[in-house]
């Protein structure tokens, strides 16, 4: 089988759409597009062995070809709040940063999550986060604070959780406990654009960080694969299901680690998307849980195992 | 960090008191009161909790006048005011149609407004007032340092008299005796009696 990479190809507008057919043609899939001006990004999983031939192929067009360990993955960049004290930078810092590594970023802003004593996570914001791949917490200055209010802000969150916060990672380390899967130190509530090396080198190592453990999650995976990789499904939604080309969202079908996130109401094309075949006899209820997703009306569908289902498309 | 004349932040937690040495330059870059404040000794304790900002401002701005902004050309029939820096054209545009109707004040572009002579009063055009940045410069310190303190500080007092300004907030109730066991020490090491 071969072994498909997330890559990003950066490229003008002239022609791109040969790379889409190449991608295509060896195998792999676009996750993303976004045409800006005369611009073009793709974000896409590629054939290991073929990622040379496509920069070959890409080098008349002056496209680019990068790795970017984030592609189709959906990250939380949880806030502790909408007010001026936490936006817009970090977080929006933060999201950016991830966003140029190929991960769908949203940003999660607490109704509640300032304070020590007071804040709180309400149960919307616990399933909105619990939703995502990871989510990325973006912490204040104070140890004593992210010691005493960081226990309320990750209950009941089951996705793996990395904490950025002014104190250093030794520091953050002995305050988290349990520990969580992931930490930064040294970014804390910063008032200017993260333009120094030094606070870019940071942003570098979180998405080091952030990498390391969806790594470790794609390895666990690797060893009871999904029924279906959820690119190739997103594939099959976009080509079956004409309405997604309809919608005006930047990623209609959002591809996630483990599932799918389809911006189309719940309540009239859930049993669409169920029946949906995938390949002969087997359709997306099969292989799937198709349920609601508590962000908007969307649908969210989590892929089951192979273990469960015994399929593997 | 910006040139006041006295600013310090303490705190028993180091990490944190470098941050905020930070937050507090770039948001007094960001709201342009760098001028304005002359000296700032901050204390902040998350075990407390407690935030406390004292400080002294400068001398006020004054207010602005159209010479300051505008060229006044008086000709025979008409007074033509040739604007440098629109900053303040809107609330000069207000004041002009209060005083000449809208019907007589002309904007043929941007820079230029052209005026009736011989209208009472328009011999002292020139030192009309137009604006006055210190009716909003309070506010403007209060909100800085609302700004400036951790966000779940929801109960604060504040206080803003004849150049001394301070700014107490904390997570729970703020004992009756706040301003003189936290901030009339602060004012002290800043060598001003409040």
């Amino acid at each position: 089988m071969t072994t498909l990479v997330p890559v990003t190809y950066k490229g003008g507008v002239y022609r791109h759409d040969e790379i889409m057919d190449l991608i295509d043609d060896l195998g792999g899939y676009i996750v993303q597009k976004h045409v800006m001006a005369q611009d073009v990004v793709l974000q896409s999983f590629v054939p290991r062995d073929d990622i040379e031939m496509i920069r070959r192929i890409a080098k008349p067009l002056a496209g680019e070809v990068t790795e970017a360990p984030l592609v189709g993955t959906e990250i939380a960049v949880v806030s502790p709040s909408l007010e001026i004290h936490h936006l817009p930078h970090i977080s929006c810092d933060v999201a950016e940063y991830l966003r140029r590594s190929g991960a769908k970023t949203n940003m999660v802003g607490l109704a509640r999550g300032f304070g020590k004593r007071i804040a709180n996570l309400n149960d919307e914001e616990r399933d909105v986060i619990n939703e995502h791949d990871l989510a990325v917490y973006a912490l204040g200055n104070f140890e004593e604070c992210i010691q005493q209010k960081f226990p309320v802000l990750r209950r009941e969150i089951h996705v793996p959780i990395v904490v950025t916060g002014a104190p250093d990672r030794e520091a953050l380390m002995r305050v988290i406990d349990p520990p969580v899967e992931g930490y930064v130190g040294g970014v804390g509530r910063i008032m200017h654009r993260f333009k120094r090396p030094e606070e870019l080198a940071k942003l570098d190592e979180l998405v080091d960080e952030v990498s390391r453990v969806l790594d470790a999650r794609r390895d666990a995976l690797a060893k009871d694969p999904l029924s279906v990789f959820p690119p190739r499904l997103m594939t099959i939604i976009e080509e079956q299901i004409h309405e997604v080309s309809m919608l005006t969202h930047p990623t209609p079908v959002t591809a996630q680690m483990e599932g799918l996130r389809v911006k189309l109401p719940y309540d009239s094309y859930a049993d669409t998307v169920r029946s949906l075949e995938v390949a002969e006899g087997v359709t997306v209820g099969d292989i799937a849980d198709v349920t609601p997703s508590r962000m908007r009306n969307y649908i969210l569908i989590r892929i089951k195992p192979f273990s469960e289902t015994r399929i593997l498309v | 960090m910006p040139p006041l004349n006295y600013f310090v932040v303490e705190s028993p937690d180091e990490v944190g008191r470098e941050a905020y040495e930070r937050i507090v330059g770039d948001v007094l870059q960001d709201l342009d009161l760098i001028k304005v404040i002359d000296r700032l000794h901050i204390y902040v304790d998350p075990k407390v909790p407690i935030f406390v900002a004292v400080g002294l401002l400068r001398h006020m701005p004054r207010a602005i006048r159209i010479a300051d902004f505008a060229n006044v050309n008086r000709g025979e029939n008409e007074i033509v005011l040739d604007i440098g820096d629109e900053t303040y054209l809107a609330p000069l545009l207000q004041i002009l149609w209060a005083i000449y109707g809208k019907e007589h004040v002309d904007q043929p572009d941007r820079f230029t407004v052209v005026l009736p002579a011989g209208v009472a009063g328009d011999e002292d055009l020139d030192r009309l007032v137009v604006a006055d940045p210190s009716e909003t410069l309070y506010k403007d310190v209060i909100y800085a340092l609302q700004y400036i303190a951790p966000e779940g500080f929801k109960v604060r007092r504040q206080y803003i008299r004849e150049g001394k300004f301070y700014y107490v907030a904390s997570e729970d109730t703020l004992p009756t005796d706040i301003v003189e066991t936290a901030v009339v020490p602060l004012f002290e090491k800043m060598g001003v009696t409040l």
